[in-house]
């Protein structure tokens, strides 16, 4: 049944991939560039065993650098599926940099085999405290671990070339290294596989100029061979305890290619694509109490860009959110982690979250519609309309 | 001995005569005080003598009574005083004050001169510019009200919408294989439903 599951997971995007105009960025002819201690030389970062095996075994693959590795998709792959089938537990630290700003999210994560995971949040430097719980029982929408789910996995073929880099360690446990690199010579990011279970064990990303720009580990994962059963389902049942109620309807089923087209018929922005090779390769929808709301997700494999929408304008006051100017239109962006935007336009309110970086978040901000400035002029006479109906009561 | 008092300036104009002249020349040769007076009173009598000399006492009190005005001309024609009063608030207020520190100074603009302090067409500038300065002041202070105002969006209907940032965290996570990251410090999850 997972592997009937997984195979629709890897089939429903890929028909929204096919009916988009995808980059191919998988082949080229250009020479790869190993540069794996540029890319770590912004950050203050202790050598461990693990940089110089990489070290040491780059220059042994980088002839082969020109189309992705069977070898490195398949391992990708075989990660994707332990994160939902493997049984663990552990501390995820996640660090991103954002306009040189660093955030760090410490999670604890409960994951069940069969889907279901809890995560604790605690954010670095404050005292917030919050529990997830995303139960996807039926493996329609495919979770992962550190980024790596099936349907990312195909669109890093897509856009990347993915190779296999040698052994490596990770959490003190031996795994494998998977490095994916860009058509210009450039890594943009690195995997660390549990060479027993395949599980991602940590994630780097770099940006254009090879500085990292986010990186996520586990700390002291433990899996379910070392954890009792009844163990297990203690923590499973005190995780459901925890939960916080449901507040929302839930989501829908992945959407098809038809269900999204006729949605674009009556007025939803759905586009194929974003710029910077972000391909729409999920959608879903869900019932609130003030409407319906759509979620669109857009990625090249490793850059997410999820883009909410529904029908209505923003809230006069927003708590938490900051007025900036994003490719010089007006938006809200969220305190403190910035990156959640938000904006309201022709009677629709857009919310976008983006793990990316910020070139990429903007470019995105910006193909989506916002409103347009009015010319002098027109802003004149609706003043004046304005005006004169505060001036009379009677307008 | 009391002195001359009004016999001073009667012997001064040659007023006096016989015993009268003979008493008073007596007692000049026997005070300085009256001798002293008696010589003011003929300089003064020899300066305004020289004033009228030459020229009718008439024209001349119209000459000096003009230089006390300071240089310009006549009145300028009605054309000038339409294009100074276009002249910008700043302008003219400025010229306003720095005639009011030195009425006699030369106006350097060469435009309409400013009005002697006092007089009835100083007066009627002055209103004019508060006129004129009031009005600018309250077109260019309608225009950026109505400017102000009328930016920003258009009304759009549908319901007011807070985004509900950690619901939409959570499916961005499951989308992405990754750990949903915090709200908004102090934001609300919950959307509301005000029209």
């Amino acid at each position: 049944m997972l592997a009937a599951a997984a195979a629709v997971a890897v089939a429903v995007p890929g028909f929204l991939i096919s009916a988009c105009s995808s980059q191919s960025g998988g082949g080229g002819d250009t020479a790869m560039q190993v540069s794996p201690a540029s890319a770590e030389a912004s950050q203050t970062r202790e050598p461990s065993r693990r940089d110089q095996a990489v070290t040491s075994t780059a220059s042994a693959t980088t002839v082969s650098h020109h189309t992705s590795s069977p070898r490195a998709i398949q391992l990708l792959a075989q990660a994707a599926q332990a994160a939902i089938v493997t049984a663990y537990q552990g501390d995820e630290v996640a660090t991103h940099w954002i306009n040189g700003t660093e955030s760090v999210l410490v999670s604890d994560i409960w994951h069940i085999s069969g889907g279901q995971t809890v995560i604790q949040t605690l954010d670095a430097g404050t005292t917030a405290n919050r529990q997830y719980l995303s139960a996807d029982n039926d493996g329609q929408a495919p979770e992962g671990a550190l980024g790596v789910t099936l349907p990312l996995v195909q669109l890093m073929e897509n856009h990347y070339v993915v190779a296999y880099a040698g052994p490596g360690s990770a959490d003190d446990r031996t795994a494998q290294i998977i490095e994916a690199w860009r058509a210009d010579g450039s890594l943009a990011a690195r995997f660390w596989l549990d060479d027993t279970t395949k599980l991602p064990l940590e994630r780097e990303i770099y940006d254009g100029s090879s500085h990292i720009i986010s990186r996520d580990e586990f700390v002291d994962v433990q899996f379910a061979d070392q954890v009792s059963v009844a163990n297990q389902a203690d923590q499973a049942a005190r995780a459901q305890a925890r939960a916080p109620a449901a507040a929302q309807g839930p989501w829908t089923d992945p959407l098809t290619p038809g269900q999204l087209l006729t949605l674009r018929a009556a007025g939803w922005h759905v586009p194929a694509q974003l710029p910077g090779g972000l391909t729409l390769f999920t959608g879903a929808q869900t019932t609130t109490s003030t409407g319906t709301v759509l979620d669109l997700g857009y990625s090249d494999g490793l850059a997410e860009v999820s883009v909410f929408e529904q029908r209505g304008k923003l809230a006069d006051k927003l708590t938490g959110w900051r007025k900036t100017t994003v490719g010089g239109h007006q938006v809200f962006v969220a305190e403190p982690d910035q990156r959640s935007l938000t904006w309201s336009t022709k009677g629709m309110v857009y919310t976008v979250m983006a793990d990316a970086p910020s070139p990429a978040v903007d470019a995105a901000v910006g193909a989506l519609p916002h409103d347009q400035p009015p010319g002098f002029w027109k802003r004149m006479s609706r003043g004046m309309t304005r005006l004169a109906a505060l001036i009379n009561p009677f307008h | 001995m009391s002195h001359l008092g009004d016999r001073l300036s009667a012997l001064v104009d040659g007023e006096l005569d016989g015993a009268e002249l003979d008493r008073a020349h007596a007692h000049l040769a026997s005070c300085e005080q009256c001798r002293a007076e008696a010589a003011e009173l003929r300089t003064l009598k020899a300066q305004l003598r020289g004033l009228t000399d030459g020229a009718p006492a008439e024209d001349a009190m119209t000459r000096r009574l003009i230089a006390m005005t300071g240089p310009g001309g006549p009145l300028p024609s009605r054309r000038l005083q339409r294009s100074a009063r276009k002249d910008s608030a700043e302008k003219s207020s400025a010229r306003k004050s720095a005639a009011r520190k030195n009425p006699a100074s030369r106006n350097p603009g060469g435009r309409q001169e400013p009005a002697p302090p006092g007089t009835r067409r100083h007066r009627l500038a002055r209103r004019r510019r508060t006129l004129v300065l009031s009005t600018v002041t309250l077109v260019v202070g309608l225009g950026a009200a109505a400017f102000t105002i009328g930016g920003g969006g258009q009304a759009a209907p549908g319901p007011r919408i807070t985004p509900p940032v950690e619901m939409y965290s959570v499916e961005h996570a499951i989308d992405t294989g990754s750990v949903p990251f915090p709200a908004p410090a102090g934001g609300l999850d919950a959307q509301s439903a005000a029209p």
